[in-house]
């Protein structure tokens, strides 16, 4: 019984970090109506943003987190500014597709040529701390992880709730050529709201950077781990990406104390194709 | 369209085909045969992707993984009951046809990216299962067994036999594209591509197409499989992963999607450059020869989508071939068959 306890607040812990990929995913979808292939590779950039501020200018991967976000949300920005609104007027659903793939190979080998393949970590003040709860063992690292992911959904809410170009944002969600004739710049939304994506990751890279270590291929398991997400949660739904991360850590960790731990993927990947079509099957009856 | 009849430029594929057959007879250098084994099996693996990524427009990422079910198919046969790989190819292609098939067939409501993903996640589902399975060698993979040259057992010393394997089966699936390309069958498959909704009012079922497309792609690419083992003598799960997938439908974005000779330009452009860039920049700095590559694929898709077959459509080169081609014809004598 305590390993299933155990296997649960694992599921929490992980299931976090998913959610605000996914989170990050479905920001991006519900506004630029694109599905971001380089969503893992992004993070891994995110991650490599922590580190090389922990290397250079010894900086904490936990207190440098508003700074990596910043640089994210700029990067970002250039991103769509530069390539991928460019694509989106075609209006060719596989030329983003096979753009954002592209963008992915290339981010990571860049990140392949300049750090090796080599795993780094990064040392906080919260590495390796063990919570001890009677029964079971909560990492620091990941609860704190837990509890950034609360206050970032808490503020992207009021962001886009409150603030003028939350709204705008909003706006341009529901209807790109009623928010143009109101006189919103649709193309900076946009080049903003990937920024935004960008830097949830960035804010999820650094708590990685807690407790993980980085490569050039860290990024891989994180991106289709985020497609799972938004699946489960319904795209373009920030709550269901919130709801989807953590049933997803869920069934990753109690899936594999059932199924063990090297069939797990296979597990998550087919209650992920199943979920997919069913979704599909069922509003295809209904409508 | 007219119908083509015989003529001129017939004769030319010919006399290229025949350039390419008499290669290892000119070049005795086994590195160059290397080469153009790889261009000729990664030109059959985009052509196979391009029945159901180029003819149905259903985009797949998952090739890769269909590949790898022909090659572990074909290679557990050998180890295990001593079959000629000869005759593991029909029934790897039937086999793994049938079996991707049956598992994309619910996969047929989604569309566009959805679509891809759920291929994306086959991939890792096989990819897992595989390095994880005891029967298929785990994560260490398969050695074929090694041995004397035996032609049963498609076991070659010299790289030329493998060369005119590997071109035998381009040209085999170039021309089985070309006839579904302009058959019933093709435009079924191109009118589901275009639009679904068309396509089911004038009775075409966009469900059985894809189907018929999925068998057709996945038997292809596992024959591509059952090569792979048996030229490189060693297949491990890796070779299922997405970014496998990717080598072969680059080829079909260079050359052009949905066009048939597309793949087979994008190959001889794309696979010598990757060698060559392989040999030249990755033992400088690892990740500079995929730097490159990805700089090409974006290039391709952000500045000309349509790629190389697209721009020649439209282009000036077109006219100057083609009025020199009905110009040979006229000459040769071909045309009158089509006057009288």
């Amino acid at each position: 019984m305590s390993t299933f306890i155990q296997a649960i607040v694992n599921g929490f812990m992980v299931g976090g970090i998913y959610a605000l990929v996914g989170v990050s995913l479905t920001l991006i979808f519900g506004v630029l109506k694109i599905v971001n292939f380089c969503q893992g590779q992004l993070l891994m950039l995110g991650m490599y943003v922590s580190y090389t501020l922990y290397a250079q200018f010894h900086i904490d991967p936990f207190f440098g987190i508003p700074l990596t976000a910043a640089i994210m949300f700029l990067f970002g920005m250039i991103i769509q500014g530069v390539f991928i609104t460019r694509s989106m007027q075609d209006d060719q659903d596989s030329n983003i597709l096979f753009l954002t793939v592209g963008l992915g190979i290339l981010f990571e080998n860049v990140c392949l040529m300049i750090f090796k393949s080599d795993y780094r970590t990064a040392n906080s003040v919260f590495s390796n701390k063990v919570l001890n709860l009677g029964n079971f063992n909560a990492s620091v690292p990941k609860l704190i992880g837990l509890a950034i992911v609360v206050v970032v959904a808490i503020l992207l809410g009021a962001f886009l709730k409150y603030t003028r170009i939350g709204k705008e944002i909003r706006a341009t969600s529901q209807n790109r050529t009623g928010a143009e004739v109101c006189g919103i710049k649709t193309k900076f939304v946009y080049a903003a709201t990937y920024g935004i994506g960008a830097a949830i990751l960035g804010v999820a890279a650094s708590c990685l950077m807690l407790y993980y270590y980085v490569f050039p291929a860290v990024g891989d398991v994180y991106g289709t781990r985020a497609f799972i997400v938004v699946t489960l949660g319904g795209l373009g739904n920030v709550i269901g990406a919130l709801v989807g991360g953590i049933v997803l850590g869920l069934l990753e960790t109690v899936g594999s104390v059932i199924v063990g731990s090297s069939f797990k993927d296979t597990l998550v990947f087919a209650v992920f194709i199943l979920i997919l079509v069913g979704k599909q099957m069922f509003k295809g009856k209904r409508g | 369209m007219m119908k083509k009849r015989f003529g001129s430029r017939h004769i030319g594929a010919l006399l290229l085909l025949l350039i390419l057959a008499l290669i290892p007879v000119i070049i005795r250098n086994t590195y160059i045969q290397t080469i153009f084994i790889l261009i000729f099996y990664t030109a059959s693996a985009s052509l196979a992707w391009s029945v159901l990524g180029g003819l149905t427009g259903q985009l797949s990422l998952g090739h890769a993984a269909f590949m790898g079910l022909g090659a572990y198919t074909s290679t557990l046969l050998l180890v295990n009951a001593n079959l000629s790989p000869w005759l593991s190819i029909p029934i790897a292609f039937v086999f793994v046809g049938l079996i991707c098939m049956l598992l994309l067939s619910p996969c047929f409501v989604l569309h566009g990216p959805y679509f891809t993903l759920v291929t994306i996640a086959f991939s890792y589902a096989f990819l897992n299962l595989f390095t994880n399975w005891d029967y298929a060698g785990k994560g260490q993979g398969i050695v074929l067994p090694f041995g004397a040259e035996d032609f049963a057992l498609m076991r070659f010393k010299s790289k030329t036999s493998y060369f005119y394997i590997a071109l035998c089966m381009m040209v085999l699936f170039y021309i089985v594209l070309r006839l579904i390309d302009r058959s019933k069958l093709g435009y079924g498959l191109k009118t589901v591509r275009e639009d679904e909704g068309t396509a089911n009012a004038i009775g075409i079922s966009p469900l059985k197409y894809k189907m018929i497309a999925t068998f057709i792609s996945a038997g292809m690419i596992a024959v591509c499989g059952v090569f792979y083992a048996n030229y490189f003598r060693f297949i491990d799960p890796e070779i299922m992963a997405e970014s496998q997938a990717i080598e072969y439908v680059l080829p079909a974005i260079i050359g052009g999607i949905g066009s048939v000779t597309g793949p087979l330009i994008g190959a001889f452009i794309i696979v010598p450059l990757s060698q060559y860039l392989n040999a030249a920049l990755s033992s400088v700095v690892s990740g500079a020869n995929l730097v490159v590559y990805a700089v090409i694929l974006i290039a391709v898709v952000m500045f000309q989508p349509t790629g190389i077959m697209g721009w020649y459509q439209n282009s000036k080169l077109k006219k100057k071939l083609s009025g020199f081609f009905d110009n040979l014809d006229r000459k040769l004598g071909f045309d009158k068959s089509q006057n009288a």
